[in-house]
């Protein structure tokens, strides 16, 4: 499935593709039909964080398309039963219906057979259907690249993560955050706290201080607030961003794995105006441009930043694995042999921490 | 030119009619020029707001699906605030029903059963019966007050319902994703149409308003509430027992809340997640009060803010207005409406000043 | 001489009411004027339009000759003009001091105020605790506090809406005195009310209105109580007829050596209360309100639950312990002192309140109400006690007091209950239907029913009753024979100076605290 997303790229993503995708708009042009698409935003777009990655994204089709897109984009919709309502009422009038939540994926598997003709895509979905395609980002390849940082940078050893949820995408990037520290330092530990909630900054700034106030000096935060790494800058400690380049919030910040979904947004939307659309599991990662390095800081000294860089460059040709074996977990039992790669499959339903993980996932 | 504000001597009857009208009229002025300001159309918004959502089938039975629960809870609370019995939990109430229907659908030992829905609905009526009985007692035995116990208890069913989707009721199939596996077919409530959401779940809510307007209009016991809340001590004076009013007025609420939650997961949900209600036990309350605590009064204001919540999202889709300004000009007519209300028992007089 | 007060073709309508039509009067300095009529026939709402609370829709206010433009209660006060009002407007959670501190211009000072509070209100025999919190007053007590904050205001027009009703004979003697004092001293006095002999002794002139008219100005003092009345009511008064009593021997109403202490500042103790009222008679209990009276009252209501089941006896049986809705299946029917909030729901129509203690009488069935049946009730009760309401339909809240308790008098003695306790049978009711209320109270005890009577009227306790108790301090005196009393040794034992009953010491300590 990685494999069919990338040919895609090929096809339609880089500048060569340009012409072929204008081939395919042109027949949706002389049946003088607009492409229209529907955009459903799980919270208000704001400067930084998830929403505004994908406002990027319908941004960026607006810029591919210009007056032959009509997009439709509805904020703060999170709760399921309000879901299942707008997504029906954008498939009754839009060729292309995009979902940007989690939450939004029972309310997509509802609506999605009863508009066999448009096409779904759902980010962090992770049921697809004939017409409801997913896609989402290797956030882990991000975060080992930033532990290779706070490998470094961590004078105590200790490194901590926020996190949104305890479920796999968030899950297993913290855990790829420790493994690219320990690459660097084998004895560093990572003390996590789940917030149960992307958006609750009274309660991440709490968390932020417990962890700091356990000798934690490098803190990375999964939330959908820049809350973590300002109150991490005004305690004195590192931290990385996520999503958006949060360098603005504190001069301590590292650096940041951010998200651009353009590609598949504007991939997405060629490809159902060119009438051969299917529905897919994209999953990318730093090789496709989908998770990507925000500048570094520069206190990282120059021989960090190009080992960073080489680990970056090693993750996109596919040389280095972050999980790749011996894993062991909590209790130091080996999941992940010596030499194997986790599966697909497993990543993506990771629920178990690595060894120097501390904290559990409930 | 000074003012004051007066009691009138009797409840204005011309009021009581026109203030609908008057908040109406008030909120399309101060809504256009709101429109205006955005540099948009404002016969087009309102169009947008009031007119479109409803203009379809489907609109329809949206807005329908979206004002059951918002009166079914409606009326439930409405008998006790008329004790002057402050339910201010049906949030709480309303997931502890969807919880405990949700237990029996998940885990019913024949999911093809027929029994399926009416035991959810026993269920989910009792455990949010149960949740509003907790401060009931409370209130009738030690006085505690049932305003801050019902409160509370929303908060702590909403960590209840978080620790079972997070923990032994997560779907072993779902990725540790915070929510239960899907209900099976059985214990859901099946569209009129498969078109179309509405399900027949729309019947209780019919049903409720009946037996809201029988109980506050015709029963004795509705009577007597209707004493204790309007004049306690006439109620002591009647010999009314007071610690009935609080359990009738607190079970109502609570009950109506749980058969809401039931509903709300065997219709439109299908699972529980960490979030399976938009703030309907507490919008309720305000829908209670746009109805006057009346049963039919409590269906017009269920509609009107249902359609508001739906008109918000067409005006979002068709004019691309943010969310935000929508939601003001919910607010704006939500404040007009009861603005216009307290001037049916008051009265604004000007003041003759001194020569 | 230019009158203080003068009112020129004032009118004012509400829906449906013609409160005051085209009224004008005129009050000199130093004159005490009476403005006597029905309830009803518009003098609260006259009384209220002079003070400014409410604007006439038409006509014209004069003080001192210059005409006053603009009107409201700050103005009148500054004029000079103060108002005791018949429903007190005082706040119910701070002390009587704070109360009157409230109203008065100037700096903070309660300490002196206080001092101030005790001594005048010692001058005028009205015996007032600046201290207490007016939540725990009797309403007798409140309107003290009323009185001595418009006297400490020194007015130049004092408006007073019956006030004597709450009073001691000795009392109104000595407000009387007051009166007279404060008007040689030139403050004009409005002095409302419907007691024709009291207006004779006190009033030199009385405006009389009847349906919002004035129908005369007569000299108080030479116009006959028969004359003044016929203004008033336009007809002839009815008498009532008191055949003897021919009580049963068994009592159906019993207090045996009740005790009930509360917390000093929470009401009245009540001390050994023991009484008896027989199937056949009427009993009635005097004294000035605040000794204790509401406490017993909630005693035998069931209102207020007693300690020992014996304490309270009903028809034999005891019943201290039962709450107000069974003592009512056993026959025991209770007008309350407060008519609205009470006695009937404010916000509820006649017709519901019908409901409200005339339930067990057909009103429900299978735990349904038959409205029609509530409002066949509630017609019969305004019909038969001449309550002035639009119809069944109307709100208690929108009768006038006096109204409402002929309604509520009347939905009580319709339910023929066994033992019928009465607080205030006639407060604020017109003359012509106090007197029908009075008679009604006689005859339903003729037929059987035992009657117990709460009243500060002593006039209207010697008219019904048949044997007479007087409560001070949460005591009881020895019952007294009507027949064989009189004022003089019930007023005695109101002020607690009959030595027989307790010691003078105790009753005088108790009458102060």
């Amino acid at each position: 499935m990685i494999r069919t997303s990338r040919r895609k790229f090929l096809k339609y993503g880089g500048a060569a593709g340009a012409a072929l995708g204008l081939g395919g708009w042109a027949n949706l042009a002389r049946a003088d039909e607009i492409l229209r698409v529907g955009v459903v935003y799980v919270s208000p777009v704001s400067d930084i964080g998830w929403t505004k990655q994908h406002s990027l994204g319908v941004e960026a089709i607006r810029a591919e398309f210009g007056d032959r897109v009509e997009l439709t984009v509805l904020d703060n919709v999170y709760n399921p039963q309000d879901a299942e309502r707008v997504f029906r009422e954008l498939a009754s009038t839009n060729h292309l219906v995009f979902g940007t939540s989690f939450s939004h994926g029972t309310p997509l598997q509802r609506v999605a057979p009863r508009f066999p003709d448009v096409a779904f895509e759902h980010c962090s979905g992770i049921v697809h259907l004939d017409n409801l395609g997913t896609f989402e980002a290797k956030y882990y390849e991000g975060t080992y690249v930033a532990g290779v940082a706070a490998g470094h940078m961590s004078e105590s050893g200790r490194i901590g993560f926020v996190g949104g949820f305890p479920i796999p995408d968030i899950v297993g990037p913290a855990n790829a955050l420790l493994l690219g520290a320990q690459s660097v330092n084998p004895d560093v530990t990572c003390s996590t706290i789940f917030l149960n909630s992307w958006y609750d900054p009274g309660r991440e700034r709490e968390a932020v201080n417990t962890l700091v106030s356990q000798g934690c000096d490098v803190i990375c935060s999964m939330t959908d607030t820049a809350t973590g790494v300002q109150t991490s800058g005004e305690l004195g400690a590192w931290s990385i961003g996520y999503a958006s380049d949060m360098s603005q919030f504190s001069d301590r910040h590292l650096t940041a794995f951010t998200l651009d979904w353009s590609s598949y947004y504007v991939d997405a939307a060629r490809t159902v105006a060119d009438g051969n659309w299917v529905a897919e599991e994209h999953w990318g990662g730093l090789s496709d441009g989908v998770v990507k390095m925000s500048p570094y800081n520069e206190a990282i000294p120059a021989e960090v930043q190009a080992e960073m860089d080489s680990v970056k460059a090693a993750i996109a040709a596919g040389e280095l694995h972050p999980y790749r074996g011996e894993l062991k977990n909590q209790d130091g039992e080996v999941v992940v042999a010596e030499g194997e790669v986790l599966s697909d499959g497993d990543i993506r339903s990771m629920v178990w921490f690595v060894e120097g993980m501390i904290g559990s996932l409930s | 030119m000074r003012f004051t504000i007066e009691q009138r001597p009797e409840p204005s009857v011309t009021m009581r009619l026109a203030a609908p009208v008057i908040a109406t009229a008030l909120t399309l002025f101060v809504g256009s020029i709101l429109f205006l300001a955005l540099g948009h159309d404002p016969l087009r918004a309102f169009h947008a707001f009031f007119i479109q959502p409803i203009s379809t089938m489907n609109g329809l039975s949206e807005l329908l699906l979206k004002a059951s629960p918002l009166i079914l809870i409606a009326c439930g609370l409405a008998i006790g605030f008329r004790a002057n019995v402050w339910n201010i939990g049906a949030e709480g109430q309303l997931i502890m029903g969807a919880i405990a229907a949700s237990g029996i659908g998940l885990f019913w030992p024949n999911p093809d059963s027929v029994l399926l829905l009416p035991l959810m609905f026993l269920a989910g009526m009792l455990a949010g019966m149960a949740w509003a009985g907790i401060p009931a007692f409370l209130r009738a035995r030690m006085n505690t007050n049932e305003i801050l116990v019902t409160l509370m208890l929303t908060y702590v069913a909403a960590l209840v319902l978080s620790w079972l989707v997070h923990g032994p009721w997560r779907d072993p199939m779902g990725f540790n994703f915070p929510q239960t596996a899907l209900l099976p077919p059985a214990a859901m409530f099946e569209p009129f149409d498969y078109a179309y959401r509405l399900t027949p779940a729309i019947f209780i809510t019919v049903v409720a308003v009946i037996a809201m307007w029988l109980f506050t209009d015709r029963s004795f016991m509705g009577y007597k509430l209707t004493v204790g809340g309007a004049a306690p001590r006439a109620a002591r004076y009647a010999g009314f027992r007071e610690s009935s009013a609080i359990w009738v007025g607190l079970l109502a609420g609570g009950g109506a809340a749980g058969i809401a939650g039931m509903a709300e997961a065997a219709g439109p949900l299908g699972q529980l997640s960490s979030t399976i209600s938009p703030g309907y036990g507490f919008a309720a309350i305000i829908v209670a009060f746009i109805g006057r605590l009346n049963a039919f009064g409590i269906v017009l204001g269920g509609l009107l803010l249902s359609l508001l919540i739906l008109g918000g999202e067409t005006v979002q889709i068709t004019l691309g207005m943010p969310s935000a300004i929508t939601r003001i000009l919910q607010g704006i007519l939500l404040f007009f409406l009861l603005a216009a209300d307290f001037f049916i028992f008051y009265r604004l007089r000007r003041l003759k000043e001194a020569v | 001489m230019t009158p203080r007060l003068e009112l020129k073709n004032i009118n004012k309508r509400y829906p449906g009411v013609v409160a005051n039509d085209d009224i004008s009067l005129s009050i000199m300095p130093g004159e005490i004027h009476a403005i006597l009529g029905e309830n009803g026939a518009g003098k609260s709402t006259l009384m209220k339009i002079i003070y400014g609370a409410i604007e006439a829709d038409s006509g014209e206010i004069y003080c001192d000759g210059n005409l006053v433009e603009r009107h409201n209660p700050a103005i009148s006060r500054q004029l000079g003009i103060e108002m005791v009002y018949q429903h007190f407007a005082l706040f119910e959670s701070v002390s009587v001091v704070e109360n009157i501190a409230l109203a008065m211009r100037g700096r903070f000072d309660l300490k002196a105020l206080s001092e101030q509070v005790r001594a005048l209100s010692q001058r005028y025999g009205m015996p007032v605790d600046p201290k207490r919190i007016v939540h725990d007053l009797s309403v007798g007590e409140r309107q003290r506090v009323e009185i001595v904050r418009c006297l400490l205001q020194d007015p130049k027009l004092l408006i007073l809406d019956e006030p004597t009703s709450v009073l001691t004979p000795q009392a109104v003697e000595k407000l009387f005195e007051t009166l007279r004092q404060l008007a040689a001293e030139g403050c004009s006095i409005l002095y409302i009310s419907h007691k024709l002999e009291e207006i004779q002794q006190l009033c030199e002139r009385a405006t009389v209105l009847r349906n919002g008219a004035v129908t005369g100005v007569a000299d108080a003092r030479t116009t006959s109580s028969l004359e003044l009345a016929r203004m008033m009511v336009g007809s002839e008064l009815p008498k009532t007829s008191h055949p003897p009593a021919t009580p049963s021997s068994e009592p159906v109403l019993e207090v045996r050596g009740l005790t009930a202490e509360v917390a000093e500042g929470f009401g009245v103790s009540l001390r050994d209360v023991s009484l008896s009222v027989r199937a056949g008679e009427i009993v009635g209990i005097a004294g000035v309100s605040g000794n204790g009276q509401a406490e017993l009252i909630s005693y035998l209501s069931g209102e207020t639950i007693a300690e020992k089941a014996d304490t309270v006896r009903l028809l034999g049986q005891p019943a201290g312990h039962l709450d107000p809705a069974r003592r009512r299946q056993r026959g025991l029917a209770f007008v309350p002192e407060e008519r609205l909030g009470r006695g009937a729901v404010p916000t509820l129509s006649l017709q519901e309140n019908a409901i409200l203690t005339g339930h067990r009488r057909g009103m429900v069935r299978h735990g349904l109400l038959d409205r029609k049946k509530a409002a066949e009730f509630a017609d019969h009760v305004i019909r038969r006690f001449s309550v002035k309401a639009r119809n069944a339909q109307s709100v208690a809240q929108s009768l006038s007091g006096g109204n409402l308790q002929k309604f509520i008098v009347g939905r009580e003695i319709e339910l023929e209950p066994k033992v019928l306790l009465v607080s205030q049978p006639t407060w604020g009711v017109d003359v012509g239907a106090a007197a029908f209320i009075r008679q009604t109270l006689i005859d339903i005890s003729r037929q059987g029913t035992a009657v117990l009577v709460v009243s500060e009227e002593l006039d209207e306790l010697f008219e019904i009753c048949d044997r007479l108790v007087v409560m001070c301090a949460g005591l009881v005196s020895r019952p007294l024979e009507t027949a064989e009393t009189n004022r003089e040794e019930v007023g005695l034992l109101m002020t607690g100076l009959d030595k027989t009953t307790q010691s003078r010491k105790e009753v005088d300590l108790a009458l102060h605290d």
